[in-house]
């Protein structure tokens, strides 16, 4: 038999203690995960915090700044707003203002976005014969944004702005 | 000094320890598998890093339990412990059906079902505070004694141990409840783990077995005195 002694702590537990090791990996996975889930039921959102991956919302966000984003159905859209939104058939969200808004009396919108950093909307980005987005494409409107010191005097600095 | 002395005797005294771990361990071992019994170390000597305050209380709680058990031969009793893992099993349990919900029907149809499993998860955590602070406190050992007559209930010894963060001074306290009379006694003793430990890490058992005997005994005797 190989001598392992690293293995001698696990060798030392009996059936209990084992299965309370492994019951506590579990329950720091599933803290994690509960904490997630709830975020995304209090937001009303499917992905609350989201990373931006582009510079096409410069001078406002950068790369790697995080957006934290709420979706509720009290709140319409309105134009200027940051939303965050997935076109059909693609996976990764882009996010951009809103420029124009279309709304019928019964509070159905379509609307038309564009990057702050762009030269052109995003018609060219939708989908094939799609002119306009909607609601169902949105994953969240942004609501405060967190940014890492970009400069050397802003060391330490950070941006935390929350508006509930 | 006092651990240089062990050291010197336990070279001795070891070899007897080692003896008498092996001898309960050949009674058992062939009713099991000749893989488990090789994994199963309970005769060696008991060798952590010295440095590590947790590692260092769970090896003195375990050695307590082992004299408890295999000396006095009284029968431990999990339901304290069985509470716990029952508890933790459950937060799993709604995290994992969470998890499963939300991957079988995407979100916005998952809502209410998250929430519940969410709400649930964080009431179960709190639970669980209460039932370590309150019921468990510090206690890693219930053990029965049978009474020999079967008449009366079964006596009960705990065991509840404290050590502070980088704090060397060990605290042990053995209750005793009597079956007939329901009555509590206590005694405890705190000592520096120094004097259990040699320089390598290793606990030393002939040091702490008479520790245990001692306060073991303290409450035996009171009893047949009364």
């Amino acid at each position: 038999m190989l001598s392992l002694d690293f293995l001698d702590d696990v060798r030392r537990m009996n059936k209990r203690q084992l299965y309370y090791q492994v019951l506590n990996f579990g329950m720091i996975v599933s803290s994690a995960l509960m904490i997630w889930k709830g975020l995304m039921v209090i937001t009303g959102s499917e992905s609350p915090i989201v990373v931006v991956l582009s510079g096409s919302m410069e001078p406002a966000f950068h790369r790697g700044d995080l957006l934290f984003l709420t979706n509720r159905v009290e709140d319409p859209i309105r134009v200027g707003e940051i939303v965050v939104f997935r076109i059909e058939g693609r996976e990764i969200p882009i996010v951009h203002r809103v420029l124009k808004i279309h709304e019928k009396q019964n509070g159905h919108i379509k609307f038309l976005t564009k990057g702050d950093n762009n030269a052109v909307d995003d018609r060219g980005l939708y989908k094939q014969g799609q002119h306009w987005l909607e609601k169902k494409d949105v994953v969240g409107r942004a609501r405060g944004f967190y940014q890492e010191n970009r400069s050397v005097e802003d060391r330490n600095y950070l941006f935390l702005i929350l508006e509930l | 000094m006092a651990a240089a002395g062990a050291q010197g005797a336990r070279s001795g005294g070891g070899g007897g320890s080692s003896g008498a771990g092996g001898g309960t361990s050949c009674g058992t071992g062939s009713s099991r598998s000749g893989l488990l019994d090789k994994w199963k170390i309970d005769d060696k000597p008991v060798k952590i890093d010295k440095w590590d305050g947790s590692a260092v209380k769970n090896s003195l709680d375990d050695s307590a339990k082992k004299v408890l058990l295999e000396k006095y031969k009284y029968v431990e009793n999990f339901g304290l412990i069985d509470g716990r893992l029952t508890i933790c099993t459950i937060s799993c349990f709604f995290a994992i059906v969470a998890l499963i919900w939300d991957y079988m029907h995407p979100f916005p149809e998952s809502k209410p079902v998250l929430a519940l499993c969410v709400i649930s998860y964080f009431v179960m955590m709190g639970i669980l505070t209460i039932y370590t602070s309150y019921k468990e406190k510090s206690i890693f050992l219930v053990a029965h004694r049978k009474d020999p007559t079967g008449m009366d209930p079964d006596d009960i010894w705990q065991l509840s141990s404290s050590l502070k963060r980088f704090d060397d001074k060990y605290t042990l306290k053995l209750t005793f409840i009597s079956g007939r009379t329901k009555q509590q006694r206590e005694a405890e003793f705190t000592k520096s783990i120094a004097k259990f430990f040699d320089h390598s890490g290793t606990l030393v058992m002939d040091a702490y077995e008479p520790e245990i005997s001692k306060l073991h005994d303290s409450l035996a005797t009171e009893r047949k005195i009364k």
